[in-house]
C-alpha cells in the first residue's frame, strides 16, 4: 500500500474542510478598496473643499417622516431637514400659531413626490410642492426660505400617491388618488366598489404672490388605483399621463387580486380641455370641489392599454413620448404622443372602459424595451444625450438605454432595490446629464450597523461618460421616494427676513416692547436679541412674564438681530412649548397658563457667547 | 484797480467747488470689522449726511463691551455738514467770479482749517465711544481709541479704518485751490 495515500487524503480533507468553513463565496458587495486609482478619482469627484459649494441641490421627499431632505451634490452631504407635514421641535414648526394651524392637528404625513415649480418645462427654483399620501394634503415649500408656505387638505381623495407633478408652467399641480373611496368618504360596503367608489384627480392651483394653494377642480375617474403621473412638455404640454393598476376592481388581497389582468391602462387627460369645460360651468359641486365627470364630457380623457400593473410613467425631455415602467412586466413601453393624437383624431378607439375611449395599443406604442434579466422597472430619468435611465427594483440595477432605438447601452448594479432615481435636472426639458442618484430601499450591511433599523441608501452615479460609474454611497433616514435635483444657480434664498415695521405684532425697538392685558388674555409683544429677551421694557424685570392661573397667554416674538444665522429659540419649561425666531422673523405662540408656579424661559437655539444667560421667567400666580 | 487772477485760476476754483458738491454724495470715511465668524466683514460707512452699513449689527455686538449704541441722531454734524459744504462751494464760486487775487487764499485756508477741525472732531467721537464704556458690560475692556486710519485689534475683531471717495474728492478740491498760486506766480 502506498504510504502517501492517507497523507494526501488527509491534506485534501483538511483543505476541503477549510474551504467549507472559511472560504467566502458570497456575492455581496466586494468594494473596490484594492482599486486605488479608481477610488482616488471617485474621491476627487465628490470632494467639495472648504469655501466651495455643491453644484446641485437634491430635494428629496422624506416619506413617512413628513419632511423634506435637502442634500448637496456631488458631496451627498445632508444640508437641512425641512419640516412639511409633521411638527419639528427644533424649529418650532407646528408649535407657533401659524404653522400649528397649517398642520391642522396632524402629527405625520407621508411625502412621496416633490415637484419643483416649472417655467417652460424647466425648474424655476421658486417653490417645491409636496404630497401627503396619508392625509390627502398638498404643501408648497418656499425655496427662498425653505419654509413651508401653505398646506391644503383635499376632499374626496384616497391618498394622492400619483402626485405631485406640475404642468410645464406650473398652471396646475396634479394630484391623482391612489385608493378609491366613495365620494365624501361616506360609508359604502366594499361589495359596491365598482358603483359607489371613485378615483379622483385633484387639479390644484398655486398663487405664487399670496403663497396660497387652491383646489381648482377635480376629475372623477373609475375606482382604479392611480400610481404615478407626469405632465407633458411642449407638443404634449396640454396633457397629463397617469398609470393605473387594479383595473380588476379588487377589494381584498390586492397583491394577488389586483395583479390578474394582463393589461392595465395609462390614462391621458387634456387639462386645457377640462379647464375650459369647468370654466363653462360643466361641473357639479361635490363637498366644496368642482367635480367634472368625464363620462358626461367626452373629448378630454382617453386610455391606452399597457403591460400589467405599471408603476412610473415619464415624459421624455422633448415631450414627444411617454415611457411606462412595467413593474410586474419586465419591460419599458415607449408610447408616442403624436401617434396617440392621430388615433384620437381618427376616432380610432378599441373599446370604451367606464365611458373612457380606449386607444388601440399597437397604434400608440413605439417599442417595448426588454433588457434581458432586468426585472421590476419602476421609474425613468433622462440625460442630455437622448438616453433614458431606468431603476430595476427586483434585479437591483440601473439600465441606460437609447430612447430613439431602444438599444441597451449600459447596466450598473445598485445596493439594493432602487425605487426612484433622480438625475441632475433629469425630468426637465433639458437634463444636465452629469449625475444620477439611485434612491435604494434596502441598505442591509452597507453602513455601520445600528441594529435592525437600517437606513435607506442613496448611490451617486456619474453619468457624464459612456459608461455609468458608481461613485459614492450615503445613508439616509427613512424614506426618500422621489427627489428632484436642481442646479444651485436657480435657487435664490434670502439671508434674513427683511425688517418690516408694518408687520402685524412685530416690535423692533426695545422701548416698544410691552405686555397688554385684556380681561384674562395676556398679549406679550417682545423681542429677542443677543443675548436677551425683552418682553416689557418698562417693567422692573423686562424678561419676566407674570400671569394669573387660567390666563390665555399670547407671545409675539420678533428677532431683531438682522444678522445672518443668528436664530433665537424660545422654550418654556414644563409647558411642552418651544419655537424659534429667525433673523428678522416675528412668530407667535399661544397657550393657557393652566399650571400655577415658576417656569424658566430660555433661548434654545445657541446664539452667542452669552446664550446661556439669555433667559427669563414665566410666573403663574395661583388662583 | 484790484489785481485780477487768470481765467485758468477761475476754472480751477470752480473745479474745486464742483468736487466739494460731488463729495456730499460719496462716503468720506469707513471702518470695516473682520472676525472669524464675520469673514465677509461688517461695515460702518460715514457719509457727510448719514451712516450706512451694518450699524444695527455693530451696535448689537458693541453692547457686550458696553459701548453706547450710535445712529444718525448721535452725530449732530450729520445735520449741518452738507449745508456747510454747499456754502463753502458757493463761496468758492463767488471768489472765482470776482477774480480778486487778494481772496485767492480763502479757499485753501478754509479747507485746511475745515480738515483739521474735521479730524479733531472724529477723534473726539472715537475717543468718546471707545472710552466711555458702560462699567456694567458683560465683557470688561480697557478703554481704547480706534485709530482714524489703519488697523486695530479688539477682542475677536480686526478693524480697518480708512478714508474713501468723498475724502479723496475733498483732497482733489484742495489741490485745485492750490493750483492758482502756481498759475499766478510772478514770471
Amino acid at each position: 500500500m502506498k504510504k502517501w495515500v492517507p497523507a494526501a487524503s488527509g491534506l485534501l480533507a483538511g483543505f476541503m474542510a477549510a474551504t467549507v468553513f472559511f472560504a467566502d463565496f458570497s456575492t455581496g458587495p466586494k468594494g473596490t478598496a484594492s482599486n486605488d486609482t479608481a477610488n482616488k478619482s471617485n474621491a476627487e469627484k465628490v470632494y467639495v473643499p472648504y469655501g466651495e459649494l455643491d453644484e446641485y441641490y437634491m430635494l428629496s421627499s422624506g416619506g413617512h417622516s413628513g419632511q423634506l431632505f435637502v442634500y448637496g451634490l456631488p458631496s451627498m452631504r445632508k444640508i437641512r431637514t425641512v419640516p412639511v407635514f409633521s411638527p419639528d421641535p427644533a424649529t418650532g414648526y407646528g408649535f407657533d400659531t401659524k404653522t400649528k394651524e397649517m398642520l391642522g392637528g396632524y402629527t405625520w404625513g407621508d411625502f412621496h413626490h416633490p415637484a419643483i415649480s416649472e417655467t417652460n418645462a424647466e425648474y424655476d427654483g421658486k417653490f417645491v410642492f409636496a404630497n401627503d399620501v396619508a392625509n390627502n394634503r398638498i404643501a408648497a415649500v418656499d425655496l427662498s426660505s425653505f419654509h413651508t408656505a401653505d398646506i391644503m387638505e383635499m376632499p374626496n381623495m384616497g391618498g394622492p400617491h400619483a402626485g405631485t407633478f406640475v404642468t410645464q408652467n406650473t398652471e396646475y399641480i396634479v394630484m391623482p388618488t391612489r385608493f378609491s373611496v366613495p365620494i365624501g368618504k361616506e360609508y359604502a360596503p366594499l361589495d359596491e366598489f365598482e358603483d359607489k367608489y371613485k378615483g379622483v384627480v385633484s387639479m390644484v392651483k398655486f398663487d405664487q404672490k399670496k403663497k396660497e394653494l387652491d383646489l381648482a377642480y377635480q376629475i372623477m375617474l373609475p375606482p382604479w388605483s392611480y400610481d404615478l403621473s407626469d405632465a407633458g412638455k411642449k407638443v404634449s404640454g396640454d396633457w397629463i399621463v397617469m398609470t393605473t393598476y387594479n383595473t380588476e376592481f379588487a377589494t381584498t388581497n390586492n397583491e394577488i387580486n389586483a395583479s390578474q389582468n394582463d393589461r392595465d391602462y395609462i390614462v391621458l387627460l387634456n387639462w386645457k380641455e377640462l379647464e375650459k369645460k369647468v370654466a363653462d360651468g360643466e361641473y357639479e359641486e361635490v363637498n366644496g370641489a368642482k367635480m367634472i365627470d368625464p363620462r358626461k364630457h367626452k373629448g378630454s380623457i382617453y386610455a391606452v392599454p399597457v403591460a400589467k400593473s405599471p408603476h412610473g410613467v415619464d415624459v421624455t425631455p422633448d415631450g414627444t413620448r411617454f415611457i411606462a415602467s412595467g413593474k410586474l412586466a419586465p419591460l419599458m413601453t415607449v408610447f408616442s404622443f403624436e401617434k396617440a393624437f392621430e388615433a384620437i383624431k381618427a376616432g380610432n378607439f378599441e373599446t370604451e372602459k367606464f365611458g373612457i375611449p380606449v386607444l388601440p395599443y399597437d397604434k400608440v406604442v413605439e417599442r417595448e424595451v426588454d433588457p434581458p434579466g432586468a426585472l421590476g422597472p419602476l421609474h425613468t430619468q433622462f440625460d442630455d444625450k437622448g438616453n433614458a435611465y431606468n431603476t430595476m427594483f427586483i434585479s437591483s440595477e440601473i439600465v441606460k438605454w437609447k430612447i430613439a432605438t431602444g438599444e441597451i447601452l449600459d447596466r450598473t448594479p445598485v445596493h439594493y432595490s432602487p425605487g426612484h432615481s433622480t438625475a441632475t435636472e433629469g425630468d426637465t426639458a433639458s437634463p444636465d446629464g452629469k449625475w444620477i442618484v439611485s434612491l435604494n430601499k434596502i441598505a442591509k450591511d452597507n453602513f455601520l450597523s445600528v441594529g435592525p433599523s437600517h437606513p435607506e441608501s442613496m448611490e451617486l452615479i456619474d453619468i457624464s461618460g459612456e459608461k455609468m460609474s458608481l461613485t459614492y454611497t450615503a445613508p439616509v433616514d427613512p424614506e426618500p421616494h422621489y427627489a428632484q435635483t436642481i442646479h444651485r444657480d436657480k435657487i435664490k434664498t434670502i439671508k434674513i427676513y427683511e425688517k418690516d415695521e408694518k408687520r402685524e405684532h412685530s416690535v423692533w425697538k426695545q422701548e416698544d416692547t410691552r405686555i397688554e392685558r385684556k380681561g384674562n388674555e395676556v398679549h406679550v409683544y417682545g423681542i429677542a436679541m443677543r443675548s436677551k429677551f425683552v418682553f416689557d421694557a418698562k417693567a422692573k424685570r423686562p424678561d419676566e412674564i407674570k400671569v394669573n392661573q387660567g390666563d390665555k397667554v399670547t407671545i409675539h416674538l420678533t428677532n431683531i438681530d438682522l444678522d445672518q444665522d443668528i436664530t433665537h429659540g424660545f422654550g418654556i419649561m414644563d409647558h411642552d412649548l418651544n419655537y424659534e425666531v429667525q433673523p428678522g422673523q416675528t412668530s407667535t405662540i399661544e397657550f393657557t397658563a393652566e399650571k400655577a408656579g415658576t417656569f424658566p424661559i430660555y433661548c434654545t437655539n445657541f446664539c452667542s457667547a452669552l446664550h446661556q444667560e439669555m433667559s427669563g421667567y414665566l410666573l403663574v400666580e395661583p388662583k | 484797480m484790484a489785481k485780477k487772477f487768470s481765467v485758468g485760476s477761475m476754472a480751477s476754483l470752480i473745479g474745486a467747488a464742483a468736487f466739494l458738491f460731488a463729495s456730499i454724495k460719496f462716503p468720506w470715511w469707513g471702518m470695516k470689522f473682520y472676525a472669524p465668524q464675520y469673514m465677509e466683514g461688517l461695515d460702518i460707512i460715514v457719509y457727510p449726511s448719514k451712516l450706512e452699513g451694518d450699524i444695527d449689527i455693530v451696535n448689537g455686538l458693541n453692547h457686550y463691551i458696553g459701548m453706547a449704541p450710535f445712529s444718525n441722531e448721535s452725530f449732530p454734524e450729520l445735520q449741518y455738514l452738507p449745508g456747510l459744504i454747499i456754502g463753502m462751494a458757493i463761496l468758492f464760486i463767488i471768489i472765482a467770479l470776482l477774480r480778486r487775487k487778494a481772496l485767492l487764499y480763502v479757499p485753501a485756508v478754509l479747507l485746511v482749517a475745515g480738515g483739521a477741525i474735521g479730524i479733531y472732531d472724529m477723534n473726539r467721537w472715537l475717543t468718546k465711544f471707545g472710552t466711555e464704556l458702560d462699567p456694567k458690560a458683560p465683557i470688561e475692556l480697557e478703554p481704547f481709541v480706534p485709530p482714524i486710519i489703519g488697523e486695530n485689534i479688539l477682542a475677536n475683531f480686526v478693524t480697518h479704518s480708512y478714508f474713501t471717495t468723498g475724502s479723496f474728492l475733498l483732497g482733489a478740491a484742495f489741490l485745485l485751490t492750490l493750483l492758482p498760486f502756481w498759475l499766478e506766480r510772478r514770471k
